[in-house]
């Protein structure tokens, strides 16, 4: 497959839910309280338990690892938590081709809420393999 | 010397200094219920860790009690991973984290502490497989 600036990889949507935040807490051991304790979210100013960046992370590398398949390896990734995301709202991995110089590729990747406002820019760097 | 001047000073004689070594190794299992956790279901990760798995295999931030006397609560500002090698399951896993820095920034309801946490992975034939930067914040 030819690798071109401003392509768009396929789109990613998730649905994720309070169970799958504990679920997330339990499989990373992450139990800062925001994430499953909504009084205790509410208690540090925070509208409910909120998503874990390193789940809305992981998302992102979904997106990355789906278009990239076994065509070459993941070189870096980053990404930046803008706002907070709440369960029961639709979370939208999307992401397009930023550069290509060579082997060498690197992809602009961010996650929408529901009104379309990103909420976590990423990006991250392939190389393909020859 | 005010009190948040001297949380922040005693902070800052942490960094660069390294953390005691966490050993894990990539369970089967344990990767297993990551990728039900994250809802990714591609059949890879059967045999290869997922990207971001290594912050489930020792903690991503060291615990710096300290730090939370600033502020009422954390936020995870970003995450950055470099990667070197592929992590497979069954490799042994030894992390190290550090501190890399910590600063103050206005924020717009007041100030907030930054402090950037880097861990490195290295498998069992000693190659360092990954490195991490993460960005904590105290609001």
């Amino acid at each position: 497959m030819n690798v071109q600036v401003g392509q768009e990889l396929p789109e990613l949507v998730k649905h994720p839910t309070t169970r799958q935040l504990v679920q997330y807490a339990g499989a990373q051991g992450d139990f800062y309280e925001i994430h499953y304790d909504q009084e205790y979210a509410k208690s540090v100013g925070l509208p409910g338990v909120i998503l874990h960046g390193l789940l809305k992370a992981a998302f992102l590398g979904q997106l990355v690892t789906d278009w990239l398949g076994d065509r070459g390896s993941l070189k870096t990734f980053e990404v930046s938590y803008r706002g907070i995301d709440q369960p029961a709202h639709r979370y939208r991995c999307r992401g397009r081709v930023a550069k290509v110089d060579g082997e060498e590729v690197t992809l602009e990747v961010w996650g929408e809420d529901e009104t379309g406002n990103r909420t976590t820019l990423g990006s991250a760097t392939v190389r393909l393999h020859g | 010397m005010s009190a948040v001047t001297s949380v922040i000073d005693r902070l800052r004689t942490r960094i660069g200094v390294d953390s005691a070594a966490i050993a894990a190794t990539v369970e089967a299992g344990h990767v297993r219920r990551f990728v039900a956790a994250i809802g990714d279901a591609n059949p890879r990760w059967e045999k290869e860790a997922p990207p971001t798995f290594l912050v489930a295999l020792a903690p991503a931030m060291l615990h710096l009690a300290e730090a939370e006397t600033y502020g009422k609560g954390w936020l995870n500002g970003g995450n950055r991973f470099e990667y070197f090698g592929p992590v497979m399951i069954g490799d042994n896993i030894t992390a190290t984290g550090r501190v890399a820095d910590v600063y103050e920034k206005p924020g717009s309801t007041g100030n907030l502490l930054f402090i950037i946490f880097e861990t490195d992975y290295v498998n069992q034939r000693g190659e360092l497989v990954a490195r991490l930067r993460g960005t904590a914040i105290r609001r």
